[in-house]
């Protein structure tokens, strides 16, 4: 196993062990364990940089294949949810979606992993490149913390005591993750608007409804109708929260489960010749 | 008229509007899959959605938003949905004005931009006029492996526009496209055609013509690059009609590994008697340059050139489109940072 593989499978595993100490934490309403699931988090997420950073310097681009968009994704996640966490101690919970979901999608990407290729094939050499990786990753990251807050909001609901009195009030919870829903749904548009451009660098079309395309398309209806149903229709709290979490599902699913298998424009513009 | 209004610009209509075409986006990608673009996307009832879509987007801004204090976040969700319908507009100008065709250039070869003949394939709105495609295009040279700054763009075009004194000769590739008056060239696709030249057993030369070669993916991954179609191998007459044809060939190319453009080319040919009537067959391999004796005439592959399919493109809407999407992201930025400091501002209260 090379120093990358070993890396990677580190952070594998201590987000396993930090997802472990979130949702027993959360249980058991032990803060020694949600402390336990911090620390996991930080150190996987340093062999997890380091592994990037190692596939990095050996001088391919390492955001391509689905293996390392989902690396990306979670790196990203995980980032935003320490942030979230140093920034307002009292949501210090998020990680108990965030983890877990880090936790499947790493491992997932372990198995699909590939050498890294020598070239970016040429149709990829461009600018419009960062700044799609750039949405798709952040925007992600945001609806992944905006479901978290949905979940604790659905579980504050539920029970009382100890560590659920020492949440923000419901409608704080609430307002924090719609306004994540906002940059997410903005950040997608990044990726959505950057990959316009770039077809139409590329090929002179702007949208040509491949299914990749179309995936994404959905993806941001969904957050779209979200964003309607809240301003114009007041909906809050636990109905938002349910759809919240269903959405984040649909962004998984919508992002990495189908499209990235079918053979469209995004596998790299296979020139006949 | 004011019911009419009134529903358009309703938000249950938004709602139901946007799960609509969230549905067909769906079923489109799930079930229908390759025959999405037919059953839905290019469909003039899905068109219609959208379009109805960007006008009762826009109608409920006048109606509801506009009269309101402008905010940030108003005024970013203003922008956004004015740049939504702007992006329509633009899409439905585009769709009735623009050119898209390939036209297919073998190295050396000029054609008129402007004839129909000049294309293998053309799509183009209802008002779009040939006359604006004015000029000649010439593929100068085809480079394989072409780098700009260390990167490896694998094929690049060399190209000549011109138009009376107008010329523009330029180098394009998959990321670099070339633009003449508001018309764009795209790299898209190409291949090797071989110079073909009969000769009588004089050795008087006969016939010549560049015949472009088609690249079949074997079964073991590598291509064969032969006469034909898409579909598999087919041999062509020689010399092609209105000339009266002296033989049915069969051409294959084999490219060095070591030379660009050598190689060796494999026969297969089927003699016509000056009636029509069928005569000797002879296969056969040579390398590029040399001589395939065919019994009452001869082959040579005399070069091997490079043929290259281009997208020309008139997108007389797209700036709009491009622009709008721009603004509808600054919208969304907009709105985004006013909700934030709104949150401040009532976590500060
Ligand atoms: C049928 C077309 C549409 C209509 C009639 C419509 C209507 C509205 C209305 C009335 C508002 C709230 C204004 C207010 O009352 O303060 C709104 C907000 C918004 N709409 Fe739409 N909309 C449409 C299409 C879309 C689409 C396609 C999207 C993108 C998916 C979208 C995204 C938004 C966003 C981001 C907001 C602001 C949410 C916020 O304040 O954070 N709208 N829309």
């Amino acid at each position: 196993m090379g120093i990358e593989q070993v890396l990677f499978w580190s952070a594998v595993v201590l987000y396993g062990l930090s997802a472990f100490g979130y949702i027993f934490g959360l249980i058991s309403k032990t803060e020694k364990l949600f402390l336990v699931g911090l620390v996991a988090a930080i150190a996987g997420f340093l062999p997890h940089t380091a592994s990037i950073a190692v596939r990095w310097s050996s001088g391919a681009n390492p955001f391509i294949t689905i293996s390392e968009s989902l690396s990306l994704g979670v790196w990203v996640s995980v980032l935003l949810a320490l942030l979230v966490q140093l920034a307002n101690r009292r949501v210090r919970v998020v990680g108990v979606l965030v983890l877990p979901v880090a936790f499947i999608l790493l491992g997932w990407a372990g198995t699909l992993r590939t050498a890294a290729a020598p070239e970016l094939v040429p149709a990829l050499q461009s600018g419009w490149l960062w700044v799609h990786i750039v949405g798709a990753s952040v925007g992600f990251s945001s609806v992944l913390i905006a479901a978290a807050l949905g979940l604790i909001f659905l579980l504050k609901q539920k029970r009382q005591g100890g560590l659920y009195d020492r949440l923000p009030s419901p409608q704080a919870i609430d307002d924090l993750s719609y306004r994540f829903v906002v940059a997410g749904f903005t950040m997608y548009g990044v990726m959505i608007v950057s990959g316009a451009f770039w077809a139409n660098q590329v090929k002179g079309t702007f949208w040509n409804w491949d299914p990749v395309e179309v995936w994404s398309l959905v993806s941001w209806l969904v957050y779209g109708i979200y964003l309607h149903l809240r301003i114009t229709f007041g909906w809050r709290g636990q109905r938002l929260a349910v759809y919240a979490l269903l959405a984040m599902m649909v962004m998984i699913v919508s992002y990495w489960g189908i499209p990235f298998g079918v053979e469209t424009f995004h596998s790299g513009f296979r020139i006949e010749h | 008229m004011h019911e009419a209004y009134s529903s358009l610009v309703s938000p249950k209509l938004a709602i139901a509007l946007l799960v609509g075409v969230l549905a067909c986006c769906v079923a489109g990608v799930t079930f229908l899959r390759a025959r999405a673009g037919q059953v839905i996307f290019s469909t003039l009832w899905f068109n219609a959605l959208l379009v109805l879509l960007a006008v009762s987007s826009a109608a409920a801004f006048f109606s509801r938003t506009w009269k309101r204090k402008l905010t940030l976040v108003s005024a970013g969700m203003i922008l956004f949905h004015l740049s939504f319908a702007a992006m329509l507009g633009g899409i439905v100008c585009n769709r009735l004005f623009f050119f898209d065709g390939v036209l297919r250039l073998t190295e050396g070869e000029t054609l008129p931009n402007g004839r129909v003949e000049s294309y293998d394939r053309i799509d183009k709105g209802r008002f779009f006029d040939f006359a604006w495609l004015r000029g000649e295009t010439t593929l100068v040279r085809m480079h394989r492996n072409y780098r700009v700054d260390g990167e490896n763009k694998q094929a690049a075009y060399e190209l000549a526009v011109s138009d009376g004194d107008a010329l523009l000769h330029r180098i394009i590739y998959v990321t670099q496209h070339l633009d003449f008056d508001g018309v764009r060239y795209f790299s898209q696709k190409e291949g090797y055609s071989v110079l073909l030249v009969m000769s009588d057993r004089e050795g008087r030369e006969l016939y010549g013509a560049h015949v472009p070669l088609q690249s079949l993916k074997q079964t073991d991954g590598k291509y064969l690059y032969a006469s034909g179609t898409a579909e598999g191998l087919t041999p062509f007459p020689f010399p092609p009609p209105p000339e009266q044809p002296r033989a049915g060939v069969l051409l294959g190319y084999r490219p060095s590994t070591v030379a660009e453009r050598a190689g060796d080319v494999s026969f297969e040919v089927w003699s016509v008697g000056p009636h029509g009537e069928p005569g000797a067959e002879r296969t056969g391999t040579v390398p590029v340059g040399f001589r395939f004796d065919a019994g009452d005439f001869t082959f040579v592959p005399k070069e091997i050139r490079y043929w290259v399919g281009m997208n020309v493109r008139y997108d007389p809407g797209l700036s709009v489109i491009l622009a709008s999407l721009c603004l509808g992201l600054v919208g969304m930025v907009m709105t985004f940072v006013g909700r934030v400091r709104q949150g401040a501002r009532r976590r500060a209260a």
